[in-house]
Order: structure tokens, then C-alpha cells, then sequence
């Protein structure tokens, strides 16, 4: 299976303190990974790395096969293919459907496809019929699924979670369990952060355990060295790389 | 009191007359503000958004500047406009002195510290996840700016409500730069301060309630989109 990630030396500090030392990392395109590791071991930096919002003070970071541009102008192609999806998401002012079809519109996908898409992502995370509710009104649970649909809508070819079953009940946590596990069948490479002892095993893929910004344990990387060709280009999608929209 | 009752009921007959004078007052005083508001929005805002989204060296000394902007008595600003204006002045040419336009110029000047200093304010005390989460769904840097924008359109709206409160309610600006031509560059508050000094305190009277009427209309404007 093809590399989509790879790390090499990648630090990020903040001012004398650094708080994410990663020598070697390759993460395979399709494929689950679970985080884990302790508060402020590094979890969320490495995802905000990785979804290409925060520079790494050092080191490279390659994707797709190519080493990462930090510009604006080169990192809009790699963002639009990458979906962060927060523990606490934000969601814009205004109604439901709005949030979600938000980066179809960045996409100039507009029209009778934009609501086809955003009708089939509420639809998925259970929210049918709530495209006119606004979206600051609905509870953490119903925030939370927005915010799935809202990344599913878009259907990256990364999708990073931090920490997205923290925070909800019990029904929004199966929901969206069995919507993460579904999603690498698809072609989707999925990174979620965890807290929960249990969701490693429970999840299947791999771990990736962090301990004070540093991987600790056997990593993917070190297991499987990566060979020459074995990236997976980043081109566009001729077809949606995920049916799980229309599932 | 009878003075003081008798005044009141002056100044709404006035009012309700809709007496050429004050009727005239409120027209200038009103345009010259809102045609002020719209060139200080549109240099301020961006320029606030630009200043509060950015790092850069010296930040912090550009804000202080603006803070003292700010606090700029509206004399002094009519001061060095009046400088630039009058016919000894590099735009003298164009006969600006003591008209509207020399007015909006002045006030345009008083509002843009305002409109900025607010829109500042707003943006940094924006949500930090609105950026983050506008780019990581496929937004360019200049559309999760406006989608910031679009999410802090109150505070925004705010900043400019603030700079239009502040340049229909002032005096040295109007008085210097308009010269207080009846029927031509007299405001509401060069009006209120000439009727006043002249004795005619009910014409004065009836200008104040009208200024404050139209403040109060442009908070209750602001209340009512907020709570949409």
C-alpha cells in the first residue's frame, strides 16, 4: 500500500520548548490510525502539522510524493484533499446546511450537486431534515455530526480527527465510530486522536502512541521502510474516492 | 421650569412643523455623516481587519498610534484640514473650504481610528478556530479572511455604528471646515451651538432631541440586526 505521509526530523517548537520530535513516521494512504498519547504529548500539533496549519520548525514533511511547500499558494492543493476535524468543532453562523456545503462552495461546487451532496451528508450522520436548523442552535452531539458532514461532504482523501468521540453521547459516538471504520474501505487514510484506552483495539489500524512530542513504541513507520515509488500521487479524483456518500 | 417647559414644547411644534431651518440642519448634518462613515468604512475596515489578522514587526506600536487617533480633539483634525484645504494650501485649488465636502473629508479623518480601532478590537477578539476551520475545509487565505469577516459582521457593524455616533455628534470638525452657511454647512450641533448662543434655546433644544433620535435609531438599527 502506498505512502501518503512521510516525516523526517520533524520538530515544532515554541520558543525553547519543543513540543513534537518526530524522526521518521510514514503513513500509508488508506488505511486507519488511532493517536494516542497524554495531554500535551504532541497529538494535536502533529494534526494540525499534517492538515498543513501549523510549519514545522524544522524538518521535512512529505505528501503525495512531494515535500510540502509552506505557502500559501502551494498548500491550497493539499488542504482541499486534507479535512481537520476538531474536538470542539466551529461552526459558522448560520443554518445547517450552510456549514456543510461550506467547502463545496470553496470548490465552486454549487447548484443542485451542492445539495445533493449536503442532502447525502446529513443523511449519513443522521441529521436528515436539519439543513434549515441553525447550526448554533443544536446540541454538542448534533454539532459534532454537523462537523462530520460538513468533512465527509467535501470527501478528502485525508480525514484527521481529533479526538471527535470525546465530547458526545453515546448514540453520536457509535455513529461516528462506524462511520470512521468505514471510511478506509473507501480509500480515505484516517488519523484520530483518542484519549479512550479502548478504541485501539476496538477501531483495528494502527497505533501511533506519542509520549512528550516523541513516538514511543514500535512506530509505522520503522516497521515497514518505505521504497522509492511507493508515494501515492496526489492528483484529483476522478470519482469520489469514498462511495460512502451514496452507501 | 416654565422656561424649561415652555422650551420643550417649542421645540417639538418645531419638529413636528418640520421647520425649514431645522429641517435643513438634519439633511446636512445626516449626509455629511453617513458619505464620512462610508469612506472611514471602507478604508477603516479592511485596514482593521488586515491589522488584526497579521503579524508583523511594530504591531503593537500601529495600534497605540490608532488608540491616539482615537482621542484626537476634532479641532486639530480641523485644524490641519484646514491647512490642506484652504487656498494657501497644496488642495486650495479646488475651493473645498467651507463646503460639505471639506466636511466629509475632516470627519472621514475623526471616523477612521474609530472604524479601525473597533474592527481590530473585533478581530482579535474573534474565535480562533474560525481561520483554522475555513482553510482546512478548502478556503484560500483571502476567503477564511472573509469568512472572519463574515462571522464578526456585528462587531464590525459596531465599529462603524461607533464612528458614525461619534462624527454626527461632533462640532469642531463641522465649524471649521463647513463654516456654518445656513442652509448649506450647518449641522444639527453647529446649529445647537450658534441658536444657543443667540438665546434661541427651544431651536436648540429641538436639534438636540433630533440628534439624539437619530443615535438612538443607529443603535436600535444595530439591536435589531443583532438579534437576527
Amino acid at each position: 500500500m502506498s505512502i501518503i505521509y512521510r516525516l523526517r526530523n520533524i520538530r515544532k517548537s515554541y520558543g525553547q520548548r519543543t513540543v513534537l520530535a518526530i524522526d521518521d513516521l510514514a503513513v500509508r494512504a488508506g488505511r486507519l490510525y488511532t493517536l494516542t498519547g497524554a495531554n500535551g504529548s504532541g497529538k494535536t500539533t502533529l494534526l494540525s502539522i499534517l492538515a498543513f496549519l501549523t510549519q514545522p520548525s524544522s524538518g521535512e514533511l512529505i505528501y503525495g510524493g512531494g515535500p510540502v511547500r509552506w505557502n500559501n499558494a502551494s498548500l491550497l492543493t493539499p488542504r482541499r484533499e486534507v479535512t481537520l476535524l476538531h474536538q470542539a468543532p466551529y461552526l459558522f453562523n448560520g443554518s445547517v446546511a450552510g456549514n456543510v456545503a461550506f467547502g463545496l462552495r470553496m470548490r465552486g461546487i454549487r447548484g443542485e450537486e451542492q445539495h445533493r451532496r449536503v442532502e447525502e451528508a446529513l443523511d449519513l450522520v443522521g441529521l436528515a431534515g436539519f439543513g434549515q436548523r441553525r447550526a448554533r442552535e443544536l446540541s454538542g452531539g448534533e454539532a459534532q455530526r454537523v462537523a462530520m458532514a460538513r468533512a465527509l461532504v467535501l470527501r478528502p482523501r485525508v480525514l484527521l480527527l481529533d479526538e471527535p468521540l470525546a465530547n458526545v453521547d453515546r448514540q453520536t459516538s457509535d455513529l461516528l465510530e462506524k462511520l470512521v471504520v468505514a471510511l478506509p474501505g473507501q480509500g480515505t487514510t484516517v488519523i484520530m486522536t483518542t484519549h479512550d484506552p479502548e478504541h485501539p483495539d476496538r477501531l483495528g489500524g494502527e497505533l501511533i502512541h506519542l509520549v512528550a512530542g516523541e513516538l514511543a513504541g514500535p512506530a509505522p513507520a520503522a516497521a515497514s521502510p518505505v521504497k522509492e515509488g511507493e508515494y501515492q500521487k496526489c492528483r484529483p479524483l476522478k470519482k469520489p474516492a469514498a462511495s460512502f456518500l451514496t452507501a | 421650569m416654565d422656561f424649561l417647559i415652555e422650551s420643550i414644547r417649542t421645540a417639538f411644534a418645531l419638529i413636528v412643523s418640520l421647520d425649514g431651518e431645522v429641517v435643513s440642519a438634519v439633511v446636512t448634518s445626516v449626509s455629511v455623516s453617513l458619505w464620512s462613515i462610508l469612506f472611514a468604512s471602507l478604508a477603516g475596515v479592511p485596514v482593521g481587519v488586515a491589522i488584526g489578522v497579521a503579524e508583523f514587526p511594530g504591531k503593537r506600536w500601529v495600534i497605540t498610534l490608532l488608540n491616539t487617533l482615537m482621542a484626537l480633539p476634532t479641532v486639530v483634525i480641523g485644524l490641519v484640514i484646514y491647512g490642506i484645504v484652504s487656498r494657501q494650501g497644496p488642495l486650495g485649488g479646488f475651493g473645498l473650504l467651507f463646503t460639505p465636502e471639506a466636511m466629509v473629508i475632516g470627519q472621514t479623518v475623526l471616523a477612521l481610528p474609530i472604524v479601525a480601532n473597533y474592527t481590530i478590537t473585533s478581530v482579535q477578539g474573534a474565535d480562533p478556530r474560525i481561520i483554522p476551520t475555513a482553510l482546512t475545509l478548502g478556503a484560500g487565505p483571502f476567503q477564511s479572511v472573509r469568512q472572519l469577516v463574515a462571522e464578526l459582521r456585528f462587531g464590525i457593524m459596531a465599529a462603524v455604528i461607533a464612528g458614525f455616533g461619534r462624527v454626527i455628534a461632533e462640532v469642531g470638525v463641522a465649524m471649521m471646515l463647513g463654516g456654518n452657511i445656513r442652509g448649506y454647512t450647518r449641522t444639527m450641533t453647529t446649529a445647537i451651538a450658534m441658536e444657543t448662543g443667540k438665546g434661541e434655546f427651544a431651536l436648540g433644544l429641538a436639534l438636540g432631541l433630533i440628534l439624539m433620535s437619530v443615535a438612538l435609531l443607529a443603535n436600535l438599527f444595530l439591536n435589531i440586526l443583532q438579534q437576527r
